[in-house]
């Protein structure tokens, strides 16, 4: 996976010639107007950071200010020690790891099938993918409910595992054949050539090559299962198995405009989740961008 | 193609078909038997088959199905437009020649990760009539004399709502906009501004024609996706003031989960999902009539 950058079209010649102050104002514009659609756009998540870092005083307070005059970490001791915060993430840590380890090891495998293997159905399976991603979870949420209830899966983990494995699966699906694909064939059959066996010649060549690919979509899979709300609000009954966003919603009932409790949990929840994001986004958006366009 | 490589491929691809059938496929059909029975949480054990009473319910009897579905197409319309209006403009602007674009690229695509829940609650933090942060800085600059109530007022609530999902949505079309813009040659635009066309005329009969496509599935799929979002309105008016923001998903959630009426929220799904379908055909035929009305 090379990103071959082509160098900008800066000509020589434009060194040469006078300074082109339009150039320079249309830079200048493009970059001023970019800065302020981003203030704009990442404010909210900025007020909600700097509030939680305000005493209760402040945070309520008739002026607000853009930085808390006083900074403490009370909300978050506060929300960590007094409620049953912790439980929540551990909940969530758990499920979404198991979820995003099932996911990456049932998904590589019909990835690499789709993305080399010329089978009869192949089509088939893809459009089987394709489609059921565009069936409503709202929809499907009340026969699962019911399904989940015979099993005898209703308010455990094991409900929500299952589910957000199987519907994580037709985009990781998705996305992996796309960097399988982009791997060269000949390395494949230079392995089979010397006698690897099929499954070896993927865990032994494919795999180690696709580590980015593996890395985005574990990281795509984790996050949405750490994010999850509609099925775990409707799978889950007993407070001590919520997951986080369950459980940062119960705070709005259980603690009734409890502002400081709140927003230093939704601070919690999403400074992993945004850290994680940073770190891969350059992969998750070539997968992305490489589905879309191949799809 | 030998035989045993086909085999390999069926066996590698078996613990996902099955996952999907089990979870995706069998509770479609399964969703689709219950909105035909009597099923009602209360009375577990007397199911009985009741054909298309509950559809004939959502559709002549009772008017909540039409005005949750009017109100899911204003939410659905103002979302996608306004999301695909920010998505285009910050993808023009990210395709200039600058430095830097992956960091801006990077910050505009954070709304995107961030959590559903954290985003209602982040949303009603700034709406909040007396400690939110925009009343306070509307006031501040004198546009306000009395604090407005983003989602208590049944006609603002359904605006102030879409503001959010239109947060929440416009980075996808940010993403695959520009990667569509980044295939544009650069040739033809110079070729049009030597014709003389400014930028407007450029954006209007160079670029945009030349990213119809990915503009229709883009637009397409976020239709799809706020057409069937929950979690947004749910945390963040429950439906409410006075049903001004219930649309479609919150009142199935209400139907089977508040009122039980497990019979009657099957039968409101499936109209979702007919209406999802409906919505993918047409947008399928206008993108295939577009495609052949456009010169060779």
């Amino acid at each position: 996976m090379t990103t071959t950058y082509t160098p900008a079209l800066e000509s020589p010649r434009s060194t040469a010639q006078p300074i082109n102050y339009r150039r320079i104002a249309t830079l200048a514009a493009t970059y001023a107007v970019l800065m302020i659609a981003a203030i704009i756009i990442l404010f909210p998540i900025y007020w909600m950071v700097a509030s939680s870092l305000k005493p209760q005083n402040e945070m309520f307070a008739r002026h607000m200010t853009m930085l808390p005059i006083n900074w403490t970490l009370e909300n978050y001791i506060n929300v960590w020690v007094n409620t049953d915060f912790p439980t929540y993430f551990f909940n969530s840590f758990k499920v979404a790891s198991i979820t995003t380890a099932c996911s990456v090891i049932v998904s590589m495998y019909a990835a690499y099938a789709i993305a080399r293997i010329n089978f009869r159905g192949r089509y088939a399976f893809g459009l089987v993918l394709l489609v059921t991603q565009m069936f409503p979870h709202i929809m499907l949420v009340v026969p699962l409910f019911l399904i989940i209830q015979r099993l005898g899966l209703f308010n455990t983990h094991a409900a929500l595992i299952i589910a957000y494995t199987a519907f994580s699966l037709p985009f990781s699906i998705w996305m992996l054949r796309g960097f399988f694909e982009a791997i060269p064939k000949e390395l494949e059959d230079a392995a089979a050539i010397d006698g690897a066996s099929q499954l070896g010649t993927f865990h032994k060549i494919i795999l180690p090559l696709a580590g980015p690919g593996l890395a985005a979509v574990a990281m795509y899979t984790f996050i949405r299962a750490w994010n999850e709300f509609l099925f775990a609000l409707v799978f889950l009954q007993s407070s001590s198995l919520r997951t986080l966003p369950l459980g940062l919603a119960s705070f709005q009932e259980e603690y009734t405009y409890r502002w400081d409790l709140m927003l230093a949990g939704g601070s919690i929840i999403a400074v992993p989740v945004l850290f994680f994001f940073l770190l891969m986004q350059r992969f998750i958006v070539q997968g992305l961008v490489g589905g879309a366009v191949k799809g | 193609m030998s035989n045993r490589r086909a085999f390999f491929a069926y066996y590698l691809i078996l613990p996902s078909l099955v996952l999907i059938v089990l979870l995706n496929l069998y509770p479609l059909i399964e969703g689709i038997i219950v909105s035909m029975q009597n099923q009602n949480m209360m009375r577990a054990n007397q199911t009985a088959f009741v054909g298309f009473k509950h559809y004939d319910r959502a559709l002549f009897q009772s008017i909540d199905f039409w005005g949750s579905l009017g109100r899911t197409v204003v939410w659905t319309a103002g979302s996608v437009a306004g999301a695909y209006l920010v998505g285009l403009s910050l993808a023009l602007l990210l395709n200039m020649q600058i430095r830097g674009r992956g960091f801006f690229r990077a910050l505009f695509l954070i709304p995107w990760v961030v959590p559903e829940v954290v985003t209602a609650l982040l949303w009603k933090w700034c709406y909040s009539d007396e400690f939110g942060i925009i009343n306070f800085l509307l006031a501040r600059v004198g546009l306000l004399e009395k604090p407005i109530p983003w989602l208590s007022n049944p006609d603002i609530a359904m605006p102030a709502v879409i503001v959010v999902q239109v947060w929440k949505l416009y980075p996808v079309m940010t993403i695959v906009l520009l990667a569509a813009l980044q295939n544009v040659p650069n040739e033809l635009h110079e070729a049009a501004s030597i014709d003389g066309a400014g930028v407007w005329q450029r954006l209007r009969y160079v670029t945009l024609p030349l990213i119809r496509s990915a503009s229709v599935i883009i637009t397409m799929l976020g239709a799809i996706w706020t057409f069937q979002n929950f979690d947004i309105v749910y945390l963040l008016t429950g439906g409410g003031p006075a049903d001004a923001t219930q649309i479609l998903p919150t009142l199935v959630y209400e139907k089977a989960f508040w009122a039980l009426e497990i019979g009657y929220a099957s039968a409101l799904g499936v109209l979702i999902l007919i209406c999802l379908m409906v919505m993918s055909v047409l947008y399928l035929l206008v993108y295939r009539s577009q495609a052949q009305a456009e010169p060779a």
